[in-house]
């Protein structure tokens, strides 16, 4: 018996040979890639790779090639690397501009199939070229470091809405619901900043929010979030205004199924004052000002959006999820006759250390 | 020879068969059941899983009825309506059962390897190593056999604390409306539940082994509580982290979820999770093996340790053959089959048979 005991052990220490390994400092990790189109049907993709040198610091290296088909831009880019490419460590990817337009769906569902590949990786589109974007040099960290953390503070912080590989492909495969992705754009080779908000229509982007947009646009697509906004009071007079906590709740109004009702609440502070002093009743107006610039910014939006036929915020979920037995085939009809109404209330707790 | 009492010091407590159950409950199906069931009762999945679950309930309870009145297991009841005979042919068919058990969860959880982590990995040379293994523990009686059960619950039951991952994600309204398909659908729904409950069975087979078994029944309807709560709570909150359509495509949802977990000190969790899955599915081979050989044993007097020998070299053998998604898909497919009829259809049945011959006998 005690014989028998052995040979499982003997088994497992010398079977482990049967699967390829993959020595670290063997393999070349992608770190982050871009694509964009060139011409009709002919993709040129960038792979981004980060050596790690023995003084802590990183060099970023990259691969181009050229392809028809998506599959055949990693083999021809397999085919520059010294080392075999390993998808595992892929944190960000950037899709060009008139990839964008055309649909990126092809990329992302193939994302999905790899099970190398997260489900939080960072898609991104860029304005103007992708490829470029990767080419810079941002800093010691690796510029896959830099773009990933640039969305990642961006998203919990700011005014960014959350979005990942997973929350795309969940926008894009829910009836009612369109997805959207942070858009880039390159300042100079040494600097990159989030310019907008591409906004899709199924896998087409469709429409950019400016990044002034971005903070309404949160409150609506995100069920919690927060972002800082500026509300003008008058001459010299300005609030900043960090929303630390808001809610968001979206109904269909029970007397006329045709009209969404969007309640957001925001409970902010005020970090940065331009006046004299502030009183409570000062802060009373900004409570104001800031509900009545939500209700206003967000409405325009909705309608906006309603115009493009596009549905970030996804109306036809509700519809889908709130009227028992709803016809989805009505949707298309049914938006265009949608209205909206935006109840905002705005809590400001704190407004600094200072009176 | 047949009829043996078992002696007391190879009994188990009675609260043992609780982790029997979840053990042998929990395999392979956890990890990819919410599609085939969202396939039919779409956002009312979660329904389905608690019909099934309470159907089990009154599965086991007639379970305990035949054992009860024969006082022996399958075998013994089979004896005691059919003869001697057709008796032990009727019991020979659940030697192949438990053999095709064994084999779909081998071949299963080798696949999951396969996609997910090695895909150049061997399947006979890991099928032997963990053979060898599963007959190391049986060898060790069926005392070492409960003891793995009640490892392959606890040592893994940390996994579900990863879940909570996913609730940042997860959006309930994707519930709603709660009941909007038909009944029929969510029948059918619970129908496809049969992979990932079955298992709740084995209790036919070592019942001569509990001490007490009449203490054993709360423990039995314990562990198909947990099972089903569990399940449940796992349907419910896989529909409100994915969107229907991406549901349907995910073959193994509960492996596609680990996807999104992210911790400083691991990259992909899926690994560990798959790693860790290896100790899930070892209490649910090492049983299937110990039943249909003791099986054997009570059958043709085969020597209990000459039978686990005998099904596992076949084990290795057949395994070999099962080559591609489809097939591990339709073996998948089969047992489900066979263990929806075998516990739906042929327990209630063989009480039936069993009342009448015991009211016959009477006379």
């Amino acid at each position: 018996m005690k014989k028998l005991f052995f040979i499982p052990i003997f088994l497992m220490l010398f079977t482990t040979g049967c699967v390829p390994k993959s020595i670290i400092d063997d393999i070349n990790i992608e770190a982050a890639s871009a694509f964009d189109e060139l011409e009709d049907d002919t993709f040129i993709g960038t792979v981004l790779i980060q050596e790690y040198l023995p003084d802590q610091s990183t060099e970023n290296k990259t691969f181009t090639a050229t392809a028809n088909l998506r599959r055949d831009l990693l083999l021809n880019i397999q085919r520059q690397s010294s080392e075999p490419l390993h998808l595992g460590g892929l944190m960000v990817t950037i899709f060009g501009d008139k990839l964008a337009d055309r649909g990126i769906i092809d990329f992302v569902d193939n994302y999905q199939r790899d099970p190398s590949i997260g489900a939080r990786n960072f898609l991104a589109t860029s304005s103007g070229s992708a490829l470029q974007i990767l080419k810079g040099e941002y800093g010691p960290r690796g510029n896959s470091d830099y773009l990933n953390n640039l969305i990642e503070h961006n998203m919990r912080y700011r005014d960014l809405p959350e979005t990942n590989l997973h929350i795309f492909i969940r926008d894009y495969y829910t009836k009612g619901k369109d997805p959207y992705l942070p858009e880039l754009r390159q300042i100079n080779n040494k600097e990159v900043e989030i310019s907008g908000l591409s906004l899709f229509k199924k896998d087409r982007e469709v429409h950019v929010l400016p990044t002034e947009k971005m903070f309404f646009f949160k409150l609506l697509a995100d069920r919690h979030s927060n972002g800082s906004f500026k509300v003008d009071l008058g001459i010299d007079k300005e609030a900043e205004i960090k929303s630390i906590a808001s809610k968001r709740k979206i109904k269909l109004s029970k007397k006329y199924p045709s009209q969404v009702v969007i309640h957001i609440k925001i409970k902010g502070v005020i970090p940065e004052y331009t006046g004299d002093k502030i009183t409570p009743q000062i802060v009373k107006e900004v409570e104001k000002a800031l509900e009545k610039e939500v209700n206003k910014e967000c409405l325009s939006l909705v309608k906006q959006f309603q115009e493009q036929g596009i549905d970030p915020i996804g109306f036809g979920f509700y519809h889908r999820k709130q009227i028992r037995g709803y016809d989805f085939k009505k949707w298309e009809e049914d938006y265009k006759r949608l209205t909206f109404k935006i109840k905002t209330d705005v809590n400001i707790v704190e407004t600094g250390v200072v009176e | 020879m047949p009829n043996l009492p078992i002696e007391d010091r190879f009994k188990i407590s009675p609260f043992l068969v609780f982790y029997m159950i979840t053990s042998m409950q929990i395999g392979i199906g956890v990890l990819g059941y919410q599609r085939l069931i969202a396939q039919y009762a779409n956002e009312d999945a979660w329904i389905s899983v608690l019909i099934a679950g309470s159907l089990i309930h009154i599965i086991v309870w007639m379970m305990y009825k035949i054992m009860e009145t024969v006082d022996g297991d399958l075998v013994t009841a089979h004896i005691y309506v059919a003869g001697n005979f057709i008796g032990k042919l009727l019991s020979t068919f659940f030697v192949f059962y438990f053999f095709t058990y064994s084999l779909t969860i081998l071949r299963s959880y080798l696949e999951v390897i396969q996609v997910w982590m090695f895909p150049t990995m061997s399947i006979f040379w890991f099928t032997l190593a963990y053979l060898l293994l599963c007959i190391y523990i049986i060898y060790g009686g069926f005392r070492t056999v409960v003891g793995i059960a009640f490892f392959g619950i606890v040592l893994p039951a940390y996994l579900f604390l990863i879940f909570g991952f996913n609730l940042k994600f997860a959006n309930f309204e994707h519930l709603l409306p709660i009941l909007d398909n038909s009944f029929k659908d969510i029948l059918l729904g619970s129908y496809h539940m049969s992979l990932t409950f079955i298992g709740f069975e084995i209790v036919l087979f070592f019942y001569p082994f509990i001490k007490n078994p009449q203490k054993s029944k709360k423990w039995a309807h314990l562990a198909i509580l947990t099972t089903t709560l569990l399940y449940t709570g796992l349907m419910m909150l896989t529909l409100s982290f994915f969107s229907e359509e991406q549901l349907r495509k995910s073959i193994w949802a509960t492996l596609t979820m680990w996807k999104i977990v992210q911790m400083p000190f691991v990259e992909r969790f899926e690994y560990i999770g798959i790693a860790t899955w290896s100790l899930v599915i070892l209490p649910n081979f090492c049983i299937s093996l110990w039943v249909a050989s003791r099986l054997l044993k009570r059958i043709f007097n085969l020597q209990q340790k000459k039978g686990v020998f005998l099904i596992s070299i076949t084990n290795l053998i057949v395994i070999n053959f099962i080559d591609t998604r489809e097939q591990v898909g339709l073996i998948n497919d089969y047992t489900g089959k066979a263990g929806f009829i075998f516990t739906f259809l042929y327990i209630p049945l063989l009480l039936v048979m069993v009342l009448i011959v015991k009211k016959v006998k009477k006379k």
